[in-house]
């Protein structure tokens, strides 16, 4: 045994920065465990609650062990140069290596392009933090394929997902890539998470194909308290999402946190009056409200810091009412009523992320300063703030937000088909029509309310039981 | 002996609990139960989408009764479970041949 000569914080290292860090992460990480799990769970057939939250709990772990591998590097750390400086190819992807020495963990966390002040903690707290963002996009996207998708098939996925496309987008628009050079921002990822979640969504689900007739007529949610614990964990560890992308536990932090909630309870209150005014059948519904919170958090993601609070409610008012409108229209129209996203996520994500990340461009106020960010905004003095057209009458930022949605939306389609294909060409991607009609039982001889005999068995105990010995 | 069945709707159950425990009938059995008649199905809405529930919740009730208390069981049941409004509910008897106490193993009207 060596005792190695350690000092707890490193004069580089802030320990209220590390700690709400931490927390930030550990925020997010619950928005998928159990968070996603149970508002799934939730929202399918009782006969899908537990492969739906296997799904969620196995892509969780999938991606950690990609993110350690190789992910966080391809993403985060120093940025491969494929082609000259400033150009596309220099500024897309990192390198292919594991965050796996002492050094790595340990050591102080930079940015990968080098463009941003040093963080102050260490590594390993930015890695577990990039990580549980990554983690929760695909658990995002599971939401419009759940009721057919083949287990094996999500197996592969998964990993394939975030190394092809995951990667490129972070690295692209927060590695310091090619897009954060031309001045296209994304706050905590509209873009990077909610829009390529949408996207992948719809993509995916027109692929595997639509469920079974008999279960996109029956799709009863299972549990709406369930709905409502997993929608709770999502608003309150969104303080996490959004809280912990300025990477400094400062006023920066508290205002996005502010922001983020005031935006999701417009959202929440928008979705309610416009059910309760223009839907058919005038009712205010409690799946309806949950819809609105996730536009209203989806929506101010891409701007949380960068607008002030009558812009965050502008943000939640605007995006809860665009995302009604395709939720009751726009899924009327052609491609989007054939394709069948089982849960809605090209429209609470994508459609959110969009509107939320276009938004930017209009609405970001430059007076909102987030520090210790550089970059094309940068100010000076570790200042950094966004321009929108309401403030500077210019609309070069809604431009560069434009032509990084449009990115999202082409690289993420035309990524997310050419895996689904491969996927589907190695192990299929849908589970037999006789499977499909059991559910949970036939695919994993488990049930969500297990109770196989009433009253207690008659014969003597079974010595083959486990349990008796 | 008869049994007389009753399907009443679910929050009128307490009624007609009171009702015939005031005339003396000792016990019942109550099923939650689920039926369409002339008041038909109804909808409910997830996530902006109608679904047609065509059962809807009822409540079924069997009370035994002796010959002598038939017509009593009766009048208590339809008082009590009526709000005069479709989808009240439905009552009927069945002739009932035996009835066992499965304590004192006493039969007849005595089990009753």
């Amino acid at each position: 045994m060596s005792l190695a000569t350690m000092i707890p914080y490193p004069s580089w290292l802030n320990p209220a920065d590390n700690t709400w860090q931490l927390v930030a992460a550990t925020l997010v990480g619950l928005m998928s465990l159990p968070g996603i799990a149970v508002l799934y769970g939730g929202l399918v057939r009782k006969k899908w609650i537990v492969n739906t939250m296997m799904m969620v709990f196995t892509g969780f772990s999938l991606t950690l062990v990609v993110w350690m591998l190789w992910g966080y590097n391809m993403a985060f750390g120093t940025l491969s140069h494929f082609g000259p400086t400033g150009s596309f190819w220099s500024g897309f992807i990192g390198h292919f290596t594991p965050l796996s020495t002492a050094g790595a963990e340990q050591g102080q966390a930079v940015s990968g392009a080098n463009t941003l002040i040093p963080f102050h903690f260490p590594t390993a707290t930015m890695a577990y933090f990039q990580f549980v963002f990554a983690a929760i996009t695909p658990l995002l996207f599971l939401g419009g394929l759940v009721g057919r998708l083949k287990f094996k098939a999500w197996l592969l996925i998964v990993p394939l997902w975030i190394t092809l496309i995951y990667t490129v987008n972070a690295a692209l628009l927060w590695g310091g890539g090619f897009f954060a050079q031309k001045g296209a921002v994304d706050y905590s990822g509209g873009y990077v998470i909610h829009l390529a979640a949408g996207v992948a969504s719809f993509v995916g689900a027109a692929i595997v194909g639509p469920r079974r007739w008999q279960d996109r007529e029956n799709a009863f949610p299972s549990n709406l308290m369930m709905v409502a614990i997993g929608a709770g964990i999502l608003w309150l560890g969104w303080n996490g999402f959004n809280g912990g992308d300025p990477f400094y536990a400062g006023a920066d932090a508290a205002s996005a946190v502010l922001n983020t909630n005031v935006a999701t309870a417009v959202g929440v209150l928008t979705w309610v009056v416009l059910d309760m005014t223009l839907s058919r059948q005038k009712k205010p519904t409690f799946l309806g409200a949950i819809n609105g919170m996730i536009c209203g958090l989806v929506a101010i993601t891409p701007s949380a810091g960068w607008v002030n609070g009558v812009g965050a409610m502008l943000v939640g008012l605007i995006a809860s009412t665009v995302v009604w409108i395709a939720w009751n229209y726009v899924s009327q129209l052609g491609f989007f009523k054939k394709v069948d996203d089982a849960l809605g996520v090209v429209y609470t994500h994508g459609f959110a992320g969009l509107t939320g990340g276009l938004l930017v461009g209009l609405l970001a106020d430059p007076k909102m300063t987030e520090y210790g960010v550089s970059g094309a905004h940068y100010k000076g003095a570790g200042g950094f703030s966004v321009g929108g057209w309401f403030f500077t009458h210019s609309f070069h930022q809604l431009w560069e937000q434009f032509l990084a949605a449009v990115w999202i939306i082409a690289f993420t389609s035309i990524g997310t088909a050419v895996i689904f294909y491969i996927v589907k060409a190695v192990v299929g991607l849908r589970e037999d029509d006789e499977v499909l009609a059991l559910g949970d039982v036939a695919i994993h001889e488990e049930e969500a309310f297990p109770e196989p005999i009433f009253g207690e068995p008659i014969l003597t105990p079974s010595h083959t039981h486990p349990d008796n010995v | 002996m008869k049994l007389v069945t009753a399907v009443v709707k679910p929050f009128k159950l307490d009624e007609v609990k009171v009702a015939l425990t005031k005339i003396g009938v000792s016990g019942m059995t109550v099923t939650q139960a689920r039926g369409f008649g002339r008041q038909g199905g109804h909808i409910e809405i997830y996530r902006g989408r109608e679904y047609e529930f065509d059962f809807i919740d009822k409540i079924r009730v069997e009370v035994l009764c002796t010959d002598e208390q038939l017509d009593g069981v009766i009048d208590a049941v339809v008082a009590s479970a009526r709000t005069g409004s479709v989808g009240d509910g439905k009552v009927w008897v069945t002739e009932v041949d035996k009835v066992v106490r499965v304590r004192t193993n006493e039969r007849g009207p005595d089990a009753i």
